[in-house]
């Protein structure tokens, strides 16, 4: 047995979700040691290894970097589509992915444009274009 | 590479596609099969790793004591191995270190799948459970939605014509027509290409691979314990894993898999060998976009070029460097954990002279690659004649 205490990990995945439901905020981790930003869950930096994250607010805006028109959906988004998955860079550092309901072919999108996280009753991280008003739904 | 000389000695697939039977019964009978091919008896196996990631969709977990079971060795162990996409190859793995670290003569790896009675959105759905679940599955990502958005950052980097991405799975189609083990056995054109519906921009239908029912089964046994083998066997040259960050968006890189880059890396030094010394390949393409990033990711083709390559026709079945002659995951089919096994199958009856009219012209060394959902795990394998 050993009496090492586990690294204690600010948020878990569900407060994740609580973040972005009800507090429209993307809650993420900071590593001290090396600086990596990162939204993904976890106990220890996955760049550099050390075991001491702090949780940090990400930026609610950001540029694309990827992105895809899903003509097919996933199973929580069966009447949505076609709407866009982007991967985003946000102001501030870090990455998150998510969809982008109002983006239904690939005129209307491009890499490198700046979009904003809206919150939405509906699952999953949803970005609007930049300047455009908050969802609908 | 390891303590003692490992062989592929014995191989057998099903024809992927729509199985009547079960995952648990199919995979049975290939191994049998296998077993048979490496002129042995299920009794001279001392270890079988299974691999059946999505057994859950036939209401059935811990099948290998069941497949044993009906091998007529019950009391063999058997260890599932899940590794998504690249299960059976991990289970490969598994067997080599087991054969060459001398806990066994001979071990049995065999992987099955079973999906073809689900609808499209349940095997959409059962596929997505690979990625993460909760930061990217529930943001609206599918399988060929994050591949695609791969595909969008590599195209913005480098110029990619449709007409590339086209001419792989043109290739891979021409090749499954030659292969028994199919599930596609037709050609197609570049206008039935370009002419497909786009899934997940910039990927046609014709770019992805098809939910396939399927198994396939490899023995893998000490030299020293094979006097004198009933086939050509394969020499286990170098048996690579490695991982990575699963999720897109906390990857630098996203123009390649960078588990890919260094499972290749470490396979080369562990076999003495340079991509150049390689006579064939068989990849992971469950989308073309995979392809060119396999062949680039592991030094075939400078980045950004493997795409003109192949719409060259270097990859085809008698060109310089052939790729998937048995039509890959793109036309053989992509019963998840049979898609390893039946890689090493392809190369065991490319060298055994048993590949028909898809027979490539040089046998004397192939490489596989094999990846776990969209690059968490990669699998490489270097194969040469005794």
């Amino acid at each position: 047995m050993t009496t090492e205490e586990l690294p204690s990990a600010p948020h878990t995945i569900l407060d994740w979700f609580r973040g972005y439901e009800e507090e429209a905020t993307l809650r993420g981790f900071r590593c001290p040691n090396c600086g990596l930003v990162t939204a993904t869950w976890g106990l220890a930096c996955a760049r550099c290894g050390k075991a001491d994250l702090t949780e940090i607010a990400l930026g609610k805006q950001g540029t694309v970097v990827a992105f895809t028109i899903l003509a097919v959906p996933g199973e929580d988004f069966l009447n949505d589509a076609p709407y866009a998955y982007v991967v985003v860079e946000l102001e501030g550092g870090g990455r998150v992915t998510g969809w982008m309901p109002t983006i239904r072919d690939t005129d209307h999108l491009s890499i490198g444009d700046t979009v904003r996280f809206v919150p939405s009753y509906k699952p999953g991280v949803q970005f609007v274009r930049d300047g455009a008003g908050g969802s609908p739904g | 590479m390891s303590v003692r000389e490992t062989w592929i000695v014995g191989a057998a697939s099903n024809r992927f596609g729509r199985m009547k039977e079960s995952a648990r019964e199919a995979a049975t009978r290939v191994s049998l099969e296998a077993i048979r091919s490496a002129g042995l008896e299920p009794k001279d196996i001392g270890h079988t790793f299974v691999s059946n990631a999505f057994g859950i969709a036939e209401h059935q977990a811990h099948v290998g004591p069941l497949i044993n079971g009906g091998l007529g060795i019950p009391d063999v162990p058997s260890a599932t191995i899940e590794s998504a996409c690249s299960s059976s190859s991990a289970g490969l793995h598994e067997a080599i270190v087991h054969v060459g670290g001398g806990f066994e003569d001979a071990v049995l790896v065999v992987g099955a799948e079973k999906l073809s009675h689900l609808d499209t959105l349940a095997a959409t759905s059962y596929f997505a459970i690979a990625a993460d679940y909760p930061f990217e599955t529930k943001n609206g990502a599918t399988f060929p939605g994050l591949y695609a958005t791969l595909a969008s950052a590599y195209e913005h980097h480098y110029p990619t014509k449709p007409e590339m991405l086209g001419s792989v799975a043109i290739k891979a189609h021409a090749n499954g027509a030659r292969n028994p083990h199919a599930h596609f056995q037709k050609e197609i054109s570049m206008d039935t290409y370009l002419g497909s519906p786009m899934i997940a921009s910039p990927l046609r239908l014709y770019d992805c691979c098809p939910f396939s029912d399927g198994a396939a089964a490899v023995v893998v046994a000490a030299k020293e314990f094979v006097k004198k083998p009933a086939l050509e066997p394969l020499v286990v040259r170098a048996s690579v894993r490695t991982g990575s960050v699963t999720e897109m968006q906390d990857r630098p890189d996203l123009l390649g898999l960078p588990a890919t880059r260094n499972a290749a890396a470490k396979a080369f030094r562990q076999a003495h060998l340079e991509p150049s010394q390689i006579d064939f390949l068989e990849v992971h393409d469950c989308f073309t976009i995979a392809e060119l990033f396999a062949l680039e990711d592991m030094g075939f083709f400078p980045k950004g070029t493997a795409g003109a390559a192949s719409l060259d026709g270097v990859t085809v079945r008698d060109g310089k460097l052939p790729v998937n002659p048995s039509g890959g995951l793109k036309a053989k089919g992509h019963p998840v954990s049979a898609t390893g096994a039946s890689q090493v199958v392809e190369v065991f009856e490319q060298v055994n002279g048993l590949a028909g009219s898809r027979a490539v012209p040089k046998t004397e060394t192939a490489l596989t690659h094999n990846v776990g959902a969209t690059g968490g795990s990669c699998s490489v394998h270097i194969f040469s004649r005794r």
